[in-house]
């Protein structure tokens, strides 16, 4: 930890792309460190990014922690600091801070079948943990992804998804059928009912707005696989990232340091106040 | 180190007292509040108003200053605290609990910087309270009591026309060697006197939390329970219980903007509050606790169930200050025993 | 000299009728003497309710909640909530009415008359009393209270709220029912007698003494909160607060602006505290419950008061007289002065 723990980084941005157009638009930005080197971060875990003047939003670390010449974000246009996200360019110095939370045990999860199942802007935080398995692809055995939107034009990530075919099974969906549309038409869960994936030696990660994530449990549940199998990551309103500024707590755990990554079998130990 | 300092010579102690602030109990305005010591130190008073955390936690602090041209990186300047040492005198027992609680919350798992520099700086004196010092004080409830030294530094116990001064940490002992000479040795009949004080103030009446063992897991029974809302249904929503609560750190940090060109501005810690509304409301409006009844929940859980799990002690002192101040009559032990009541 | 048992009874018989589906009243709380707010849906709850001179709170703040709850839920409110009021309380209700947060149909006013007397002033009660009261009783013009040491009876002047001893109309002049007997006209201290007093000062004197008052505010916000008045969904010192829902647009979000900062610093208490007063001009009917709430003592009264004279010397208008009657800053009269435009 630095000797000032609220005193942030200054980081570039060194690449924007939009993801998803129209009003909750979805951006992801690089940073890059301004003064050489910065914080190593582990999958799923988040870091605080700041624009002077403005404030700082907590953001999950969407790049691996393998890539470590920058980090990535994507940021949907919801609130005060993300919208003056949006208005940044290339070259553009932020702060940021961290890492803050736990992280996916991704390492506890060599040999098995890995489903990742992710919903609108809830690709991110999960999208470390697919980049990682993929880089390390033979540690693992089968990886499908599971990812859907509310139109083809809500699909985040679309090349990167592309280029996953082939060392990933992807089974992309829209909650709307559309024309020029070829895959699945359904809300998330319901895909993943269609591919009926086995919960053997597997584990599911599951990321996306709360109705999707009640009901991919509950899918998922039914198709055998055990409470310890399931993982989410959950998101609340922070501002410190320490445990100490008191408001992300649900029940005694503070979700920015015992979370955001829970297991189905630790959550619904938590009361429900999220 | 015991010594008895008699009352007149209190003011000699605080004088000698070189390189610190003094601060001392003051009734300015209608209100007892610490102040700078400024001529004789008598400490008679009830209990301050709001309690001494501001010292270590103030309710308003920099982090940093920021400044930005267009077009050019930002420049940031960190603001640390001063370095002035400050002993509070008169603290009470249950605000020295207080500060053990405070120091758990920002001391464990990271520390915090801003809170760290300024603790260090800071030394309590306390009183031990013969008499509850409020008609709602529960200190007994809570594993606290009216003689408790926890998180002072040294402890006064009114002996009538002395104090038996006893030191509590290595801080206390050299607050009492600043002034060695105005000290003397307690004789038997002293000893004697404060054992029986001491008696005396664990004997006085006090407010109780009936069964406190049990309230925990009570409480983590009661989590769905309806009587939360009832309960909550007169509260109005505002600050005063938790912003007078010597354990209450919850805090908001935001960019106050000064200047707009060049960009300038400060990092500013302010409290905050689990009673205001948007104390949890995301950004998309969602409100995890969106109800007076989620948030007298999450106050009463937090002090009684969640910060036992996490610390293994309740985060409540039992000063009183919240029941005795609430506009409304909302009153942490009536609820408390009531949810465990209802718990069966 | 009203019987709690009148009051009791008038409310078991409402709610056992079903013409009304609450009551708010007050009931003995758990901490010492005090009352506390209390709503009651169910006849054999009538028992709980008490008056006395600890019954200070504001309960039409209640009325508000309430329909905050229903607009909230989309309920349609059904039979009307019966509230009991206080002169100054009824006062609150009609100004509401007023500004058409309900309709005189919905609410049932069980007036209470405070008679020759008002509530108690817990501040000034210290010295008065030995030991904490238990108990705190109406008894003609005083008050008896039931301490540690057996009764003890103080006249009501003494320790009554400044509030009260200058009040005007000490009977809920809108009521469906009412208790005790009309004693309008009595004069315990002068209008605005608190006011004259601090106006005797200077204005460097004047400004000094604000300075002060407003470093010491915590911004608990207990006086907005308990104020029947603040009843806005959308605060100005709240950068955040404002309704925010699916809909609200990342735009609407990300520039509102912050006119107050939260940092409790002089210049934002004062830009706060102003700007509460401006919006309680002609509005504010001196229930005094902010300033009885402050935790650290603010005299939020006079800033109040100065405004309702004000309104009073300038425009003849008496908050809270006739739910007929335009609101002050929503009209104006050929008549106003216009001194006030320089």
């Amino acid at each position: 930890m630095p000797d000032n723990i609220y005193l942030p980084e200054l980081a570039r941005i060194t690449y924007i792309k939009e993801e998803v157009a129209g009003e909750r638009s979805i951006k992801t930005f690089r940073v890059e460190p301004v003064n050489g080197d910065s914080f190593e971060h582990e999958c799923g875990q988040c870091a605080m990014l700041s624009i002077f003047g403005r404030g700082e939003m907590m953001i999950s670390i969407a790049s691996s922690p393998l890539v470590k010449d920058y980090k990535q974000f994507s940021i949907m246009r919801v609130g005060r600091v993300s919208a003056a996200f949006h208005d940044l360019a290339v070259g553009d110095v932020v702060g940021i801070r961290g890492p803050y939370g736990n992280s996916f045990p991704v390492d506890d999860w060599r040999g098995k079948n890995l489903y990742f199942i992710g919903g609108g802007c809830g690709l991110a935080p999960i999208w470390p943990v697919i980049t990682t398995a993929v880089a390390q692809r033979d540690s693992f055995k089968n990886i499908t992804v599971f990812y859907g939107g509310r139109s083809p034009r809500d699909i985040m990530y679309k090349a990167e998804l592309e280029k996953l075919r082939g060392v990933a099974d992807v089974h992309l969906s829209v909650d709307k059928a559309e024309d020029g549309w070829d895959a699945y038409c359904g809300f998330v869960p319901a895909n993943v009912m269609d591919k009926e994936p086995s919960s053997d030696n597997a584990i599911a990660i599951t990321c996306g707005p709360p109705i999707m994530i009640k009901y991919v449990i509950q899918n998922l549940r039914s198709l055998g696989f055990a409470d310890e199998q399931i993982y989410t990551t959950l998101e609340n309103k922070m501002k410190c990232g320490l445990g100490k500024c008191g408001r992300c707590n649900v029940g005694k755990d503070y979700v920015c340091v015992k979370g955001p990554v829970y297991s189905w079998a630790e959550l619904k130990e938590l009361p429900e106040e999220y | 180190m015991e010594k008895i300092l008699h009352k007149e010579r209190i003011d000699d102690w605080i004088s000698a007292l070189t390189g610190w602030e003094v601060l001392s109990p003051a009734l300015e305005d209608g209100i007892w509040a610490y102040r700078p010591v400024s001529g004789a130190v008598r400490l008679d008073h009830p209990n301050t108003t709001q309690p001494p955390k501001g010292l270590a936690f103030p309710q308003r602090e920099v982090f940093f200053s920021f400044e930005q041209i267009k077009g050019e990186a930002p420049r940031l300047t960190q603001i640390l605290p001063d370095t002035v040492q400050r002993a509070v005198f008169g603290v009470r027992p249950c605000d020295g609990r207080g500060a053990v609680r405070m120091d758990r919350v920002f001391g464990d798992h990271v520390e915090d910087t801003y809170y760290q520099a300024r603790r260090k700086n800071v030394a309590y004196v306390g009183l031990a309270c013969n008499q509850p010092p409020s008609a709602n004080c529960f200190c007994l409830s809570v594993g606290g009591s009216p003689v408790s030294t926890d998180g002072l530094d040294v402890l006064l116990t009114d002996l009538g026309d002395r104090y038996f001064v006893a030191a509590v940490t290595e801080t206390g002992k050299a607050l009492m060697t600043a002034a060695n000479s105005l000290f003397d040795e307690p004789a038997d009949a002293d000893r004697q006197q404060l054992k029986s004080v001491h008696t005396e103030a664990l004997a006085q009446p006090q407010r109780a939390v009936h069964n406190p063992d049990a309230v925990p897991a009570k409480l983590k029974a009661s989590f769905k329970s309806p009587l939360w809302e009832e309960l909550a249904r007169a509260c109005i929503g505002c600050g005063i219980c938790t912003f007078l609560c010597p354990t209450c750190h919850c805090f908001d940090i935001n960019d106050e903007v000064t200047g707009s060109a060049p960009l300038k501005g400060n990092r500013v810690r302010t409290w905050d509050n689990c009673q205001f509304p948007d104390f949890t409301m995301h950004t998309s409006g969602h409100n995890p606790r969106p109800t007076v009844g989620a948030r007298l929940r999450q106050r009463v859980c937090h002090k009684f169930q969640y910060f036992p799990e996490n610390f293994g002690m309740p985060q409540c002192t039992g000063c009183g200050r919240c029941i005795s101040e609430c506009p409304v009559g909302i009153d942490i032990v009536s609820v408390v025993n009531k949810v465990v009541e209802h718990a069966g | 000299m009203i019987n709690v048992r009148d009051i009791r009874d008038a409310a078991r018989d409402l709610l056992a009728k079903g013409e009304v589906r609450a009551v708010i009243g007050y009931r003995r709380g758990s901490r010492g003497m005090a009352a506390e707010p209390v709503v009651i849906t169910a006849p054999e709850q009538a028992d709980e309710l008490v008056w006395d001179p600890t019954c200070f709170h504001n309960l039409a703040l209640y009325l508000v909640e309430d329909r905050k709850f229903l607009a909230h839920s989309r309920k349609a409110p059904g039979a009307p909530i019966a509230i009991i009021a206080k002169g100054c309380d009824a006062r609150a209700i009609v100004v509401l009415m007023q500004e058409h947060y309900f309709k005189r149909e919905e609410v049932y006013i069980i007036g209470v008359s405070c008679e020759g007397v008002g509530v108690l002033d817990e501040r000034k009660l210290a010295g008065h009393v030995p030991g904490t009261p238990t108990d705190a009783a109406f008894e003609g013009d005083d008050f008896v209270f039931t301490t540690p040491e057996g009764e003890k009876r103080l006249p009501a002047r003494e320790v009554m709220a400044d509030r009260c001893l200058e009040c005007r109309a000490p009977f809920p002049k809108e009521h469906n029912v009412v208790f005790g007997e009309d004693k309008t006209g009595r004069e315990l201290a002068a209008p605005f007698a608190a006011l004259a007093r601090f106006e005797e000062q200077g204005a460097t004197e004047r400004w000094d003494f604000w300075r002060r008052q407003f470093e010491r505010c915590i911004r608990c916000f207990a006086c907005r909160s308990v104020c029947p008045m603040c009843y806005c969904d959308e605060c100005v010192v709240d950068s955040i607060t404002f309704p925010v829902a699916p809909e609200t647009t990342a735009d609407e979000k990300a520039n509102r602006i912050r006119w107050i900062e939260r940092s409790a610093v002089r210049s934002e208490n004062i830009t706060y505290h102003m700007t509460r007063a401006m919006h309680l001009a002609g509005r504010c009917i001196d229930c005094g419950e902010c300033e009885r709430v402050c935790p650290v003592n603010i005299p939020l009264r006079l800033l109040n008061n100065k405004m309702e004279r004000e309104a009073r010397e300038r425009f003849g208008y008496e908050p809270g007289a006739s739910i007929g009657a335009a609101s002050l800053v929503a009209s104006f009269n050929d008549s106003d002065p216009g001194s006030f435009i320089r």
